[in-house]
């Protein structure tokens, strides 16, 4: 066992004791990171090499020297026998689509590659303020933009911990695979449609996307502004929360930031889950396609493997004194991502307007005729498919003629998503659930470029995480078990708005539950033999 | 000839004397800051900034919709207005589209004989069709074949006020922009400085067979930096419009720039269709909700507007129309003027005459407002009433007025302490006329000779000797009574 495959919790008992020094920690992640990532994304990168194919290239840009200096404070501290904070000498990573004061912030986009932010964003001074160790900003998908973090202008793209040929999983793909990996013990991620529980379940890590609201997106480079949630990727429940209480609450500078009350998640912790209601629903056991010739909208069964696991996790939890409420309808599930190609297409194409080349980031080194000439050679040569195609579709279903029969509509779609959980939490209603068991994912991590290329396709694997996005309700990814392919299978609980600490709770009462059954005990992939 | 009438709408932005930009703690106000200076992450777009709403550009808007007679929609909301430009930092303004602060509105805009047509004073209702909040763009400039952008400007409040179709001439549109410079400065809500864009105009301007009720294709005139130039534009193209008419030519949708320096308009671009901004809710922006606590705190602040004012300065103070429309020029002034009234008492034709002729010139010479005086409404009113009771005369009065302002000292004690007061002690008065009849033997005998008419040349030498503060009446009686 080393440093590194010890918990944030673990971790900080050592240090607290001074059984260990913050110089150390970060030492025992930076000799990880150098064992197991691989050559940093870069632009233009040259191909693939075999040793690239068995890496988690989970970074971007590594931040050592920055890392290095907060270690040494912290150690300063504790040897002054100061409070170093809640986080103090325990290593993060940031997904690169938050802005850090001195370092490239670049949203894994050649437009962005040369910005380098002049301000930190809320949460990430949050953790900092907690003694935490910004250890480097972790690959994505390009703006977010992605379900596999193989749309990143930074190549080699992550790859799965538990198997490389995998994705991670996206968009914060590179948040969980450093977790995964030992990297760090602690990611901050965002989620857009289940950009944090997509990956954390691909990855086999626990993945919050809290209530939107309630941590700050000042600093987060925006892709849907409705939609958007930064949170904690993590190994466990416990470390979820320890990260949770860092980075939550109001923020004046976030507008839509909600002015509630953090509570203690970590003392709500152990409390267990007697008495506490859990609902499955069939909505969630049944997925949707479209017909790739047609386009018409076909439903197909869960796979079974994810579906067992979903059962067995209610079994669990039964067996630990919750009560499981069936068949409990959520019938605007399968309309979550249509209306989500719509909102946050509108939202993005707007966001991505600011990169016109005439302030930060990428112009492009050709003359340009004109103005008009250059926004669009700017625009042209700095954006990858995705922001392309987002821009498109947006700029079409916002367009004065067509906002009616689209925009507005995926809006009335969203409220009905909305109405479905206000029934399913009402606690004077039929159902009264604390939490909604579900699972996160259709499949386990698809093969690499399987399903890259295929747009409709990739989008349609955040089908049982966008509702919450759309509700605005928290949701968190645990691991469930593990597929016969040797994969990770996320399982999601859903609560009512600010239920964060109950659900962190069900997740520390499942891993509980499972603490002695087998597949705890698998690494992935690239630990194992070490 | 057939008649023709104009048809003239105005855009006007408005922008808002905020200590504070709109959605950031920058200071509002860049106009003496050196170019990209007074800016931050936020109004300059930098990925990942979120807007915060300055609560005073919501209390702003509503006293200016509430002035307008506007409805105050308690739940409005922000909207994204997507184009690019360099000056637009984010690629989008945020503005409010379909729900905004103030909805309708009119303003009855008297119109002075002087510019009307036939001489005759009227009132025009000029209705408002758009009354929204929004950020202001930063600006360009093009110099040495490069192009520069000042950020400074961007998030700078505005309020865009846009009338329907209502003015009939240019002289009417000019004084739409002078009532609306006077609400605006009345209220507080802006400097309404035309000159440095605290107030600007677009001017829509189209023309019509007088008798004809429907809208022909308009012109947009930009770039318009002062009332004078709004009005000579407008003049100038109504003038063009006719022309073109009467020459057989169709009036195109153009957009025309105004051109101060030459005084000609030239023509910027045609509009072949509206743009589509792709309006859509401002995502990072909550509802501006304005609930009734909120709404009357601000409305608390809601003065009687000028035009009521004067209105009223003509039925209760019984003012010619002109004294009421000078004293209600400004809202110090005219509260000085009706503060003035009330402790004063007496005519109140009598107090607009010296604040008109002596009080104005005063505040003019030193660039001052009323409420800046040392020489209070209270001092006034003394001040007329020593003149009143004879205890000093006019010209010692109106002289008093400057040392009131320069001291701050009450007029009765400068009187006192200078020893200004007249006399009017009837034993004082009358030696010194026994002493001039007594130097005057000539006089004396041409009056008493029947030359009535030297009883002033009499009054005269005893104001002389006495310095002026006689009481000239007692003087002329007991100059009466001893040349019998």
């Amino acid at each position: 066992m080393e440093l590194c495959d010890l918990s944030a919790l673990e971790l900080r008992n050592l240090l607290r004791r001074k059984e260990v020094s913050a110089v150390e920690v970060l030492d025992a992640h930076l000799r990880r990171i150098d064992a197991v990532d691989g050559r940093p994304g870069t632009l233009d990168s040259a191909p693939l090499t075999d040793e690239d194919r068995r890496k988690v290239h989970a970074l971007i840009t590594r931040t050592d020297a920055r890392a290095r200096a907060q270690a040494e404070a912290v150690d300063r501290r504790l040897a002054a026998g100061e409070d170093p904070g809640p986080l103090a000498g325990i290593p993060v990573t940031v997904k690169d689509i938050f802005c850090v004061k001195g370092t490239p912030s670049t949203a894994a986009s050649r437009i962005l590659a040369s910005f380098t932010a002049p301000y930190t964003a809320t949460p990430v001074e949050r953790m900092e303020a907690a003694g935490a160790v910004m250890i480097g900003k972790v690959n994505l998908d390009e703006f977010t933009y992605g379900s596999s973090n193989e749309s990143s202008a930074f190549q080699p793209a992550p790859r799965n911990p538990w198997n490389p040929e995998r994705v991670p999983g996206g968009s914060s793909g590179g948040s969980a695979a450093s977790v995964a990996a030992g990297e760090a013990p602690l990611s901050l991620g965002t989620d857009t449609a289940g950009s944090i529980r997509q990956p954390a379940a691909f990855c086999g890590v626990v993945g919050m996307k809290p209530t939107y609201g309630r941590v700050s997106r000042y600093g987060l480079i925006a892709f849907a502004s409705s939609l958007d949630c930064p949170g904690p990727l993590a190994r466990s429940s416990a470390d979820a929360a320890l990260m949770l209480q860092a980075i939550a609450g109001p923020d004046p500078r976030d507008a839509t930031s909600a002015a509630v009350p953090v509570p203690d998640y970590l003392a709500e912790l152990e409390k267990g889950v007697k008495g506490m209601r859990i609902g499955l629903s069939p909505d969630y056991f049944q997925l949707t396609f479209p017909d790739p010739q047609t386009g018409e909208i076909r439903q197909q069964a869960l796979p079974e493997e994810m579906r067992a696991a979903v059962l067995h996790a209610a079994e669990v939890l039964a067996g630990m004194g919750a009560e499981i409420i069936e068949d409990v309808p959520m019938p605007a599930t399968r309309y979550g991502i249509p209306a989500y190609f719509v909102i946050s297409r509108v939202e993005a194409a707007s966001n991505l307007h600011r990169y016109d080349g005439v302030k930060y980031g990428y112009r492009t080194r050709r003359k340009p005729a004109d103005l008009r000439d250059l926004y669009r050679k700017t625009r042209a040569e700095g954006f990858g498919p995705q922001p392309k195609l987002r821009i498109l579709m947006g700029m079409y279903v916002s367009a004065a003629q067509y906002s009616e029969q689209y925009y507005n509509r995926a809006l009335k779609v969203r409220a009905m998503i909305r109405n479905d959980f206000d029934r399913a939490f009402d606690p004077s209603g039929k159902y009264r659930l604390n939490a909604l068991l579900t699972p996160t994912t259709p499949t386990t991590a698809f093969e690499m470029d399987a399903v890259y290329g295929d747009s409709v396709l990739m989008q349609y694997a955040d089908q049982l995480t966008v509702p919450a996005n759309h509700a605005g309700v928290p949701g968190i990814s645990l691991p469930g078990g593990i597929a016969a392919d040797g994969l990770p299978v996320g399982i999601q609980l859903l609560g009512p708005d600010f239920s964060e600490a109950e659900l962190l709770r069900i997740g520390r009462a499942f891993e509980v539950g499972t603490a002695g059954e087998a597949w705890r005990q698998v690494k992935p992939l690239v630990l194992r033999e070490r | 000839m057939p008649e023709y009438e104009a048809v003239i709408g105005l855009e006007t932005h408005i922008q808002l004397n905020t200590t504070t930009k709109i959605f950031c703690g920058c200071k509002a106000d860049s106009w003496f800051d050196p170019p990209n200076t007074n800016i931050c992450p936020v109004c300059t777009g930098l990925p990942g900034v979120l807007p915060v709403l300055n609560r005073a550009v919501v209390e702003k808007a509503v006293l200016l919709a509430a002035a307008m007679h506007a409805e105050i929609r308690p739940v409005s909301y922000f909207d994204r207005k997507n184009y690019f430009y360099p000056d637009l930092p984010k690629g989008y303004q945020i503005s409010q589209f379909d729900q905004s602060i103030g909805k309708g509105g009119y303003l009855d805009l008297p119109i002075p004989a002087a510019s009307a047509a036939d001489k005759q004073a009227y009132t025009r209702r000029v209705s408002i069709t758009k009354l929204h909040m929004e950020e202001d763009a930063g600006k360009t400039k093009n110099a040495g074949g490069r192009r520069f952008v000042d950020f400074n400007r961007c998030g700078v409040p505005l309020i865009e006020m846009v009338t329907g179709p209502d003015l009939r001439s240019a002289d009417e549109a000019a004084q739409y922009l002078i009532r609306l410079r006077q609400l605006l400065r009345w209220l507080g809500v802006s400097e309404a400085d035309m000159e440095k864009g605290h107030l600007r105009c677009d001017a829509n301007v189209s023309i019509r067979l007088k008798g004809e009720t429907g809208l022909n294709p308009k012109t947009e005139i930009k770039n318009v930096n002062s009332i004078d130039a709004v009005r000579e534009a407008i003049e100038k193209e109504i003038a063009r419009q006719i022309h073109e008419t009467e020459a057989g030519r169709k009036i195109e949708a153009w957009t025309l720039e105004w051109d101060e320096d030459a005084g000609v308009l030239r023509k910027m671009r045609s509009k072949e269709t509206e743009a589509d901004y792709r309006y859509f809710r401002e995502p990072d922006l909550l509802a501006v909700r304005l609930d009734d606590a909120w709404k009357q705190a601000i409305l608390r602040d809601l003065p009687e507007l000028p035009l009521e004012r004067r209105a009223r300065f003509v039925a209760q103070y019984g003012l010619p129309e002109y004294d009421a429309d000078i004293l209600t020029a400004e809202r110090s002034l005219s509260d000085y003027y009706e503060a003035a009234v009330k402790a004063y008492g007496g005519d109140p034709k009598k107090v607009s005459n010296w604040l008109m002729n002596d009080v104005l010139r005063m505040l003019n010479d030193a660039g001052l407002k009323a409420e800046d005086l040392k020489l209070t409404p209270a001092h006034l009113a003394e001040l007329l009433k020593l003149v009143d009771s004879g205890k000093i005369n006019i010209t010692t009065g109106k002289a008093l007025l400057g040392k009131v302002q320069e001291s701050g000292k009450s007029p009765a004690a400068i009187v006192e302490a200078e020893g200004l007061g007249l006399v009017s002690d009837d034993s004082a008065i009358r030696a010194v006329v026994e002493e001039v009849l007594a130097e005057s033997p000539a006089e004396v005998a041409s009056y008493k000779g029947g030359k009535l008419t030297l009883m002033g040349w009499f009054v005269g030498q005893v104001m002389r000797k006495m310095r002026g503060k006689a009481d000239p009446n007692l003087a002329r009686q007991i100059l009466e009574e001893l040349l019998q």
